[in-house]
């Protein structure tokens, strides 16, 4: 009875996941904007990243400051696999997302001993780190102006990705995907593993579980996912920016997850939605975009005290599967 | 069943566990008494690996435990609960007990399949039942009364299926009323599942109530061991413990 | 990469002298600010991500101040109360409504806090990067100590930083509302449980932080530009400095201070495209071998 339930459940979100997709597809035919278009690219990548962080920050209780250091390892390393080797585009996908796996085992086995504040800001240290190599390491990185040139053959399986639409339809796809496996993991018992950890870890450790061991897989896992973002947006932006890789990046993967709902499965999803819109709306009002947006901020987080998400769980009369403190 | 031998822990200058040789036989219900900071709590946290004895050694079944890791003493069949119990307050009672279950089963790394498998949620209820926790099994475990978090705590050292249980002052904090009814529930917990039971106490009448042997800790060492009427007839533990007005009472 | 001329300026007296000098001023600034930073920490367990933004606001007040009187002294003073004020205000009506909330939420508090005041300080003195100069009473020729350059108005920063410290480190230790702070750093029940005004404690404490960076500020202003958004650097190191020394742990962040301040002046001339580098690898061997910083308490 019990794997029944579990079953419906996968069904259910298969078959949500599926509906958006087509139903995205569909959109242009009706609202031929490419400003929609780059909306999703550029969204599907921030919310792939920002449901990455929350792995460990919600799920797990780790909060990381320094997770773009994986979302632009991705871009980067997407980039100079397609710019500077001969690999089909698949290829650069797989092994960047290998070449993201070893960073995060080494930069998880440093880090996850630390605890609470100490392990914010050495990620962040590791993010500023990575960071100052990419602007110093000018040979491979081009410095300061970044991956310029493009991103060559971009085609997946015969679809041409230098198309507008083409790239659309696949960021959907990927974020669907992204979603969906990361739902399944938060569903395992792999996944109740980290709540267990997050709520008590001394108490999770005496029921068994090797609780280091638990915090570098989801470590790793969620850095690879936070990687699926960036090569997303360096398809987006065709190469690969220091500022992909800064330490504001962690900021508004942050930012998405605590303003979307951190207790929330798609609360880091909705989140990344109100940040990209905020952004695009009040850049195109007011050259004081900070001003703007430091004020939202400020009414949101001292108004609901909740992400989004969450406040509306809340009210709907359900439980968020986090706790915000 | 357990046997331990030379065990010393010390702190700084402090010894917590000085040269402390047991035994503990199997299917007893052993309480463990002692004033506060006799070192009862640290025995404790020796036993089931929180922290490393400084030397000495524990053999568990006949196989050395020393120095192995929480999750490894846990899967050998030794469970725990806490002074302050401890559970995972964001989940409910059965959510609570299925992790537990799912942890002893293996599967706590496992990315495979749905939580919970086959299984794991039927037997989580019948870990409640036995503590009588299946009434608020849907209830939020945070907001369980105080005993009710203590049985939590308990349940889930329960579901380990272990075939040692230790409990660290199972009845501290709780009135009179509640204190009985949490033993009587101990009790018939050990006489059930056919558990190796040792518990940390304080008050006297439960004690010398229940336990069927009962070891005296004082300044990290055993000052006396035996059944309750040699504890009662010991005049080293008269002197120490005994003849003075009970030392302390958390209620 | 040029080790060899690092080990040319370390052995070159001059070079030793003015390297050392300016490693000083950074450090000594830098520990102002961290004190603050470190002090708040101790005592209300919140991270105060704005506090490079009460850095940049002190050192602009400072500027307004010197621009109307004239008087550098009494610019560093304005920037000090100023920041005091600012950062009572800011306890008051923001901070005090997410104790106790997530860490991330009181991240993003103060996020916006920094995001508002880059705009305002853009606002009222414009985006470009503004000059104070500097004062005329430091107008005069420079020291030449075993060779090295040494501008006077340096040991000038570094002895008035010196005693701010020293000041702050008397009351901490010796007066009665510093014992208080001290005990609720390392017990807060207890210090609600003696009846003792934590609110009004919490206001006290965010006063001196903000005073602190702002009088860090003020005296930074006649060798730094001052530019909208000069505070992020500044709180990094900051952070840096805490965590180095210890979160909590104001004896902890002097010496993490000066050793970053150092290691900044020294690493321009050996990896000047990677100083920055050399400052986070610092902090994670420190944190790898002891994990809660130099001086830190174990946080659980």
């Amino acid at each position: 009875m019990a794997s029944g339930m579990v079953r419906t459940r996968i069904w259910r979100d298969i078959l949500a996941g599926c509906l958006l997709v087509a139903v995205l597809a569909i959109v242009p035919a009706l609202i031929p904007a490419r400003a929609f278009q780059d909306f999703v690219i550029r969204c599907s990548s921030m919310a792939l990243f920002a449901t990455s962080l929350n792995l460990l920050v919600g799920y797990t209780g780790l909060s990381s400051f320094g997770h773009g250091m994986f979302f632009g390892l991705g871009t980067y390393s997407f980039a100079l696999l397609m710019q500077r080797t001969g690999v089909a585009l698949p290829v650069a996908f797989l092994l960047t997302l290998l070449i993201t796996a070893v960073t995060a085992v080494a930069v998880g086995a440093i880090c996850i001993r630390l605890r609470l504040i100490y392990f914010a800001f050495v990620t962040l240290a590791m993010q500023m780190l990575l960071h100052s190599v990419v602007i110093s390491w000018v040979g491979l990185t081009g410095g300061d102006q970044g991956l310029m040139g493009g991103i060559p053959r971009r085609s997946v399986l015969g679809v041409d990705l230098g198309l507008q639409y083409n790239l659309y339809v696949f960021s959907a796809v990927v974020l669907v995907a992204g979603l969906l496996l990361m739902r399944h993991i938060v569903n395992t018992a792999f996944g109740t593993s980290l709540r267990m950890i997050r709520d008590n870890e001394v108490r999770a450790a005496f029921l068994g579980i090797v609780v280091w061991r638990v915090k570098l897989t989801v470590f790793v896992l969620s850095a690879v996912f936070a990687s699926v973002g960036g090569m997303v947006m360096s398809l987006f932006v065709s190469g690969a920016y220091p500022e992909l890789i800064n330490w504001p990046i962690s900021g508004d993967a942050i930012f998405a997850i605590v303003m979307g709902g951190i207790g929330s499965f798609l609360g880091p999803a909705v989140g990344t939605m109100i940040l990209l819109l905020l952004n695009d709306v009040v850049t195109r009002q007011t050259e004081y975009y900070g001003l703007a947006l430091g004020l939202i901020i400020l009414a949101f987080a001292l108004g609901l005290r909740r992400g989004v998400l969450d406040f509306i769980t809340e009210r709907l009369g359900g439980r968020p599967a986090g706790g915000i403190s | 069943m357990l046997r331990i031998a030379g065990l010393t822990k010390r702190f700084g200058g402090l010894t917590a566990i000085g040269d402390v040789t047991l035994d503990f036989a199997a299917g007893t219900l052993t309480a463990i008494i002692g004033p506060n900071g006799a070192g009862k709590s640290t025995f404790f946290n020796l036993i089931s690996g929180a922290i490393v004895p400084d030397s000495g050694q524990i053999v568990f079944q006949g196989e050395d435990i020393t120095g192995l890791s929480r999750a490894a003493i846990v899967r050998r069949g030794i469970g725990r609960a806490f002074q302050v119990a401890s559970f995972f307050p964001s989940m409910t009672v059965a959510e609570n007990l299925q992790a537990a279950v799912a942890a002893h089963r293996g599967q706590w790394a496992d990315l495979g399949r749905g939580f919970p498998r086959q299984g794991v949620r039927e037997r989580a209820l019948e870990v409640a039942e036995m503590l009588g926790l299946h009434d608020s099994a849907h209830v939020l475990s945070a907001n369980l009364s105080h005993g009710d978090q203590k049985l939590l705590d308990i349940a889930l050292g329960l579901a380990l299926e272990p075939s040692m249980l230790l409990l660290d002052e199972p009845t501290a904090g709780m009135g009179p009323e509640e204190r009985w009814n949490m033993i009587e529930k101990v009790q018939r917990l050990w006489r059930l599942q056919n558990l190796t039971l040792v518990f940390i106490e304080h008050d006297m009448d439960i004690v010398f109530g229940i336990a069927s042997s009962i070891r005296v800790l004082c300044y990290g060492r055993v000052l006396a061991e035996g059944t309750p009427d040699e504890i009662r007839a010991n005049p080293a533990v008269i002197e120490a413990y005994l003849g003075t007005p009970d030392p302390e009472d958390d209620a | 990469m040029d080790a060899s001329a690092l080990l040319d300026c370390v052995t070159t007296s001059s070079c030793l002298v003015t390297q050392t000098t300016s490693g000083l001023i950074v450090g000594m600034l830098l520990f102002l600010v961290a004190a603050g930073l470190t002090l708040i920490f101790g005592v209300l367990k919140i991270v105060n991500f704005a506090h490079g933004t009460f850095y940049m606001l002190g050192a602009y007040l400072a500027y307004t101040v010197f621009q109307i009187t004239g008087s550098y002294w009494l610019g560093v003073l304005g920037g000090g109360l100023g920041m005091a004020l600012f950062g009572v205000l800011f306890e008051r009506f923001l901070i005090r409504r997410v104790y106790g909330a997530n860490v991330l939420m009181q991240l993003l508090i103060c996020y916006a806090v920094v995001l508002i005041c880059d705009d305002l300080v853009k606002i009222v003195w414009g985006p470009d990067f503004r000059a104070m100069g500097m004062p005329p009473e430091f107008q005069v020729p420079p020291l030449f100590i075993l060779g090295g350059v040494v501008p006077p108005f340096y040991l000038v920063l570094i002895a008035v930083s010196l005693l701010i410290g020293g000041g702050l480190g008397l009351t901490l230790g010796l007066t009665k509302i510093g014992k208080i702070v001290r005990a609720a750093a390392h017990n807060p029940d207890m210090v609600s449980a003696l009846g003792i005004n934590t609110t009004l404690l919490y206001s006290l404490v965010f006063a001196a932080g903000g005073a602190l960076a702002g009088l860090a500020g003020g005296l930074a202003a006649p060798v730094r530009s001052l530019t909208p958004g000069m505070g992020f650097s500044i709180l990094i190191e900051s952070f840096i400095v805490t965590v180095i020394g210890g979160m909590g742990s104001i004896g902890g962040a002097l010496i993490a201070a000066v050793v970053l301040g150092l290691i900044r002046s020294f690493g321009t001339i050996g990896f000047p495209q990677f100083t920055e580098g050399l400052m986070y690898i610092a902090m994670i061997i420190i944190l790898v071998s002891k994990p809660s910083g130099l001086f830190g308490k174990e946080i659980v």
